[in-house]
Formats: C-alpha cells, sequence, structure tokens
C-alpha cells in the first residue's frame, strides 16, 4: 500500500520508493529511507499526511507519497 | 581585508537564519547571485579586530542538484571561496538533520559543527555529548542555542578553532559504508580527485549513483569514454539514491551511538497543532492567526504612520514660508508636492512594511509558518504556489506593499514573484475605501452586488495571472508537491530579530523612496499647470486621446484618474471632482486624497452607469500604486519583471474596464 492509505494513528515501515532520482532523492533527504519506521498522524482528505519519524514532524504531499510503498505495523 | 569567509550550511529550520542575523546584525546585504534568480544573503561581523564576512548559502535539505538554490550552495563552498563551512543541524532530531553533514561529506573545505537548538533537545529530555561526536568526525563541534546570547562568545572559538585547524570531516566510516554498495569501488576507482576541483572521489561518486544530473553532465565532459561507459553501466545496476541514502543515515546512526542519550520523544501533536491541522477549522484557525498579527503589526506601525502624517503637516508651514519668501511655484510645488508629499506617502506606508516584517519574521522563527504552508498546500499548489503564499495575498487586503514585504518568507524567487504578482489583484485598503463608496452613488442598494462581483473578478484575475506567469517564473521540479518537516515551536531571539526587522525597514525606506521620488518627478511634471489644470500635458494628452479611452468607457476625466489611481488610489475620486470642477492641482489631490465636498452630485451629473462600473473595475485592478510597485522591486531585485508586472496590471485593468463597460451599456 501506499503512504496516504496508511489510517490515522498506525505506524508502517517502508518498503520502497518509486520515482524519479529527483524524487528519490528530494524523500531521502528528509529522512525517508526504505526500512524506516514512520507513525501516521494525521491523512485527512485534500492535506498533505503528517506523519512522525526519526524524531521529525514530516508533512508529504498526497501525490508524492503514491510513490512510498509501505507496510503497515501491528501495535 | 577580511580574516575569513564563513559559510552557513543548514537545512531549513535548522535556525540558520536567526544565527546569520545575530551575527551580522545590520552588517548585511541581499541580492541575487550573479545571472541567477536566488537569493544572495552576505554579511559581516567583527570579533576581536577582526573583520569576518559570512555567506548564507540557500537551499533545502540536501546538496544534490535539485535546485538552483542547492547548486549554488554547492559551487559556493567547492571554489574555496569560503575559508570554513559552518554545518547546522538540529539537536532535537539529529538524526535526521545530520543528513547535510553527510552529504557534505566529501567536499574539499574545512568545516565546523553547531548542534543548535540545544535548549529544545533539554527539553525533550535528550543529552548529548558534542565531544564524542567531535571526537568521530575530526572537526569541532558544539551544542549551541542560537537563542541564548550567552553562547556566542563559544561560538567564535569554535570558529576560530576550524579555521585554525583547517578542519577536516573525517569520512573514513561512510566511506565503508559506501563501499558495501554494488558498483560503489569500481566507480571510484575511476575518479580522481582532479576531476572537478573542490570534490573528492567519494562525492562525486555517490553523486553520480544518485543520478545527479549537474554531476552527470560534467563527468561526461571531463572522463575519457571508455571510463565515462564503466560509469554509466555501473550506475545503472545500482540501486541509486536509495542506497546511498541508506548509507549516510547508517553512518549518522554511528556517529550517535553512545553520543546522544535518547529518551524517546512521542509522536504527539500539541493542542496548538491539533487545531491547526483541524480538517474544518484550521484554515479559518491559520486567517485568524493571520488577521490577529496584522492587527497586532499596528502597534508597532502607528509610530511610524503618525510620523508620516507629521511630515504631512509641516508640509503645509513650509509651502507657505517658501511662497512668502518669493520662490517661484515651480520650485515651491517641485519642494513640497514631490520631495515632502513623496517622503510622507512612504513613511506612512513603512510603518505597515515594518509592522508586516516583524510579525511574519516572527510567526516563521516561532514556527507557525510551517504550520500555514501546510494547511494551504493544497489550495495554493493549485496555483503553483507554497502554502505560504496566503500570506501575502491577505496582508494586501489592507496594502499592497505589505503584502510584498511579506513575500520574502517565500525562498524559492520564482514564487516569490508570482506570488507578489497575484497579491497586486486583491484590493488593498485604499480601493475598499472607494469601491463601496462609489458603488453606493451610483448603485444604491445593488452596491454589494458590485463588491461581489470585485471579489469573483479578483478570483478570476489571480488564476488567470497564475496561468500567464508561473510559465516563466515557476519551474517544473518547484510545483512538485510538498515535503517538508514541521518544527517544534520555540521562542524567538527578540534582538537579532528586530535587528533584522529594522535593517530591512531601512533598506526598503531608500530603495522606495528612490523610485517613488523618480516616479512623482515625471508625473508631477506631467501635470503641472500654471493655471487650473489646462495647461498640463496630462490634460491635453487625455482629451486628445479621449476617442481611444472612451472604448475602454473612460472619458478623459475618468481615464486621468485611472493614470492618477497607479499613483495612490486614495485620491482617485478627488481627482475626478477636480478635473469635472476644473480646479486645484491633480498632484496635490492625488497624493492627499482630498475629496470635493459635493463629490456625489458631480459624479452623478457627469458619469453614467455604464462608465462608473467601468472606472470602479479600472482603478481597482489597476497597480496598487508607487510604493507598492517599488516594494515589489525591492523584493525580487528585478527591473525586468516589476515592469513586466506593472505593463500587465495596466494593461488588465483597461481590458476589464472594457468589458465593464459593455456590460453596463447592455444593462442600463
Amino acid at each position: 500500500m501506499s503512504l496516504n492509505e496508511v489510517r490515522e494513528n498506525t505506524d508502517a515501515i517502508i518498503n520502497e520508493l518509486k520515482g524519479d532520482a529527483r524524487f528519490i532523492s528530494r524523500i531521502t533527504s528528509i529522512g525517508l529511507t526504505p526500512g524506516c519506521r514512520v507513525s501516521i498522524i494525521k491523512n485527512d482528505k485534500n492535506r498533505p499526511v503528517l506523519l512522525y519519524s526519526r524524531d521529525t514532524m514530516i508533512a508529504v504531499n498526497r501525490k508524492e507519497c503514491a510513490g512510498i510503498l509501505v507496510s503497515e505495523v501491528k501495535a | 581585508m577580511s580574516a575569513a569567509t564563513i559559510a552557513l550550511l543548514g537545512q531549513p529550520n535548522s535556525g540558520k537564519s536567526t544565527l546569520f542575523n545575530a551575527l551580522t546584525g545590520l552588517r548585511q546585504h541581499v541580492g541575487n547571485w550573479p545571472g541567477k534568480t536566488v537569493e544572495k544573503k552576505e554579511g559581516s561581523f567583527s570579533y576581536q579586530g577582526k573583520d569576518y564576512n559570512v555567506a548564507d548559502l540557500p537551499g533545502s535539505y540536501s546538496m544534490s542538484a535539485n535546485s538552483d538554490e542547492e547548486v549554488i550552495t554547492r559551487d559556493f563552498i567547492a571554489s574555496g571561496k569560503a575559508d570554513v563551512v559552518c554545518i547546522l543541524a538540529d539537536s532535537s532530531q539529529l538524526e535526521r538533520s545530520l543528513f547535510m553533514l553527510a552529504d557534505y561529506a566529501g567536499i574539499s573545505v574545512p568545516c565546523f559543527l553547531i548542534l543548535n537548538m540545544a535548549d529544545v533537545a533539554k527539553n525533550q529530555g535528550k543529552k548529548i555529548n558534542p565531544a564524542a561526536i567531535e571526537k568521530k568526525l575530526g572537526i569541532p563541534v558544539m551544542l549551541f542555542s542560537a537563542t541564548d546570547k550567552n553562547a556566542y562568545d563559544q561560538f567564535y572559538k569554535t570558529m576560530e578553532r576550524a579555521i585554525k585547524e583547517k578542519a577536516m570531516l573525517n569520512v573514513t566510516s561512510l566511506e565503508q559504508e559506501y563501499k558495501k554498495v554494488d558498483g560503489y569501488s569500481e566507480i571510484c576507482e575511476t575518479l580522481s580527485d582532479a576531476v572537478i576541483p573542490g570534490y573528492t572521489p567519494m562525492w562525486l561518486t555517490v553523486k553520480a549513483m544518485e543520478q545527479d544530473q549537474v554531476v552527470t553532465a560534467k563527468l561526461r565532459n571531463t572522463l575519457p569514454n571508455g571510463i565515462q561507459k564503466t560509469v554509466e553501466m555501473f550506475v545503472k545496476q545500482s540501486q541509486g539514491a536509495i542506497a546511498t541514502g541508506g548509507c549516510k543515515f547508517a553512518w549518522i546512526d554511528g556517529i550517535l551511538d553512545g553520543a546522544v542519550s535518547e529518551s524517546k520523544t512521542k509522536a504527539k501533536l500539541g493542542k496548538l497543532d491539533r487545531i491547526y491541522t483541524h480538517k474544518i477549522w484550521g484554515k479559518a484557525a491559520v486567517i485568524l492567526t493571520v488577521v490577529l498579527g496584522l492587527i497586532a503589526s499596528f502597534i508597532p506601525a502607528l509610530p511610524i504612520m503618525v510620523m508620516g502624517m507629521g511630515v504631512d503637516s509641516v508640509n503645509g508651514l513650509i509651502r507657505t514660508s517658501l511662497t512668502d519668501a518669493g520662490l517661484s511655484a515651480f520650485l515651491t510645488g517641485l519642494l513640497c508636492d514631490v520631495l515632502i508629499q513623496g517622503l510622507s506617502f512612504v513613511i506612512k506606508m513603512l510603518g505597515f512594511v515594518f509592522g508586516v516584517t516583524l510579525v511574519f519574521g516572527l510567526l516563521e522563527e516561532v514556527g507557525v509558518m510551517a504550520r500555514i504552508s501546510y494547511v494551504f498546500d493544497n489550495t495554493m499548489g493549485k496555483l503553483g504556489l507554497q502554502g505560504k503564499s496566503v500570506m501575502p495575498f491577505l496582508v494586501s487586503f489592507g496594502c499592497t506593499m505589505g503584502g510584498a514585504a511579506g513575500a520574502r518568507v517565500i525562498d524559492n524567487w520564482g514564487q516569490k514573484v508570482l506570488t507578489i504578482a497575484l497579491a497586486w489583484a486583491v484590493p488593498c485598503g485604499a480601493a475598499w475605501a472607494i469601491i463601496p463608496m462609489l458603488s453606493t452613488v451610483f448603485f444604491g442598494a445593488g452596491a454589494p452586488l458590485i463588491i461581489v462581483a470585485i471579489l469573483f473578478v479578483m478570483i478570476l484575475h489571480m488564476w488567470i495571472t497564475a496561468k500567464i506567469f508561473s510559465r516563466g517564473l515557476v519551474k517544473y521540479e518547484d510545483k512538485c508537491g510538498m515535503i517538508m518537516e514541521l518544527p517544534p515551536y520555540h521562542k524567538p531571539k527578540w534582538g537579532s530579530l528586530m535587528r533584522y526587522v529594522f535593517g530591512r525597514t531601512k533598506d526598503t525606506f531608500f530603495r522606495v523612496v528612490k523610485v517613488v521620488l523618480l516616479v512623482s518627478i515625471v508625473f508631477w511634471l506631467l501635470s503641472y499647470s500654471t493655471s487650473g489644470t489646462e495647461n498640463s500635458i496630462l490634460y491635453k494628452v487625455g482629451v486628445t486621446i479621449e476617442p481611444f479611452t472612451k472604448v475602454f468607457g473612460l472619458p478623459w476625466q475618468l481615464f486621468i484618474a485611472f493614470i492618477a489611481s497607479s499613483f495612490g488610489k486614495e485620491g482617485a475620486v478627488g481627482v475626478i471632482g477636480a478635473l469635472f470642477t476644473g480646479g486645484g492641482s491633480i498632484y496635490q489631490i492625488t497624493t492627499s486624497s482630498a475629496v470635493t465636498e459635493n463629490i456625489n452630485q458631480i459624479l452623478l451629473a457627469n458619469v453614467s452607469r455604464p462608465e462608473a462600473l467601468a472606472f470602479i473595475f479600472a482603478i481597482t485592478f489597476n497597480l496598487p500604486c508607487i510604493v507598492a510597485l517599488a516594494a515589489t522591486y525591492q523584493e525580487i531585485h528585478s527591473v525586468k519583471w516589476t515592469v513586466r508586472i506593472a505593463a500587465y496590471y495596466t494593461f488588465t485593468a483597461l481590458l476589464l474596464s472594457c468589458i465593464a463597460y459593455h456590460v453596463g451599456l447592455l444593462i442600463w
């Protein structure tokens, strides 16, 4: 599943990043790399997804989320 | 001759600007990088009798070629123009924010590391041991809090140590990580130190694997064909940026291991953030914050505005005494109407700039600006803009000059220009004073409809203008969606912020005065007349081209008032009064906003309803005023774009006027 499909208040692990070199570079430079665990804080329609990872609150545009493939982690 | 040049490098929200402002105070200069549309910030400071230059390097989260900013930054560093690079990281999120350091690793320029926001980290219960990190990195490292006055002495000492020792980052363990990636060693062996000066083979290899466009192109030009093929083959096979990104974070984990005692911070939104990020109330909360901020900004703005009015009130006295002294009417006019009146005009509006710069600066420093970006990302994205652009738009309902000054929070030049270009379409306070008045005079109970129509046209105008202007201003790569951090809220550094605000206001004042005086003189000469208005060039031109301006629904009196409104909207109605009654100097009325007493009767007797409608649209969407024009130039540093925007607005205002007139003819 992609990042924008994860329900609020759930954790997920990033499995794969899909996109051009530019996208990969931007997304890794903010700390989102495969294997990285993220907590979804907010996931409202028409808003960027808010997540928490590496001690940081990060907002990711919904379209960019489509390129971030994750699997949910059961708490 | 300065002792050394220091370059500041850090991710957004690392406190780079705060440090830059605190170090340089008023000794800073903002311009553009040669031939680029990227803002260049330089400054200087003295420490123990020695002068140091500081360059605040632009950029975002990495040193890749994702934007002009990042390329400029790394070229500046690699060129050796800086003696030492000060790399900033956020102590409260070291794991992520040390990425810049990892991306820097491999550039052969001395550096030192500042772990900023030490206070925030401490509050989160994190214990950081800078000495342990320093040992692993081989460069000076210090815990720092840019908001703490007492921390600066230590900062200077660390900086001097880095300069003296020419401290180079130890990259051995990072290279060990890279060597685990397929193809790294093979590519690295084909490169030498001399391929691109300033960059080590390690750095180049990593960037080549990340398919960095600039590095790839440079390697293509410098490497022999055979080696070039080998490199390309390996780049294709390797997992590129994902693999190297993994290496960088693994290296960071190794650095922090044992140096940071983590009390795991919980992923939770604070009370304020729960409101700002609320699905329904978020936007309202943001708008309320900005509006309250604007109201608050009037408190510091008021004394400056009063000062402007003071200048205005002594003007009459000066005029009388000059006339009594026998100075010619021409010279008196030039001095009082152009110079003093112009100064008063600028000072009154400068209050607004001061207030807006302060409030926006504060919102940004505290961390609220990032929330605003988040809430409006989707809406503003449709215009090709960042979420922050909503702020200048809101400010422009009060004063377009304030809106232009507020646009400085937008870190991408093209998007900043586009934001200002769109902010011009928002009717300012002066327009809002005229629109209801004219609408009521001509359309009575229909006035609210006119206001609704104006707001509707405003939105349409912004949408179309965004389409037209974004082509030349906003590059494809800037349109990509937001990937940004919402920093923890932190206390502002008042001293540094105030110095910055004063510096900025001072700069704006001098540049704006220059432009205003220049345009004032031209306009004054055009409207200068020895008796009445009929000798002025403006009158003669207006009357001559009346058959043409009638197409737009503007008889010569209204057309001249339209021209005058691009100078300042306050006076537009007064000018009509003067022209229909044939009394008073156009120039004085334009700049003073005096209105003839029986203006309503004069208007109704001379202007038809379609003409009035045309006029309302013409002045509302005309360029806001000369001061806004000057402020726009001050913010975007481009004559070409300032002129383009101004010409575009004059043209579209007349176009809208024409449409309104012909619609009016159909109705009445």
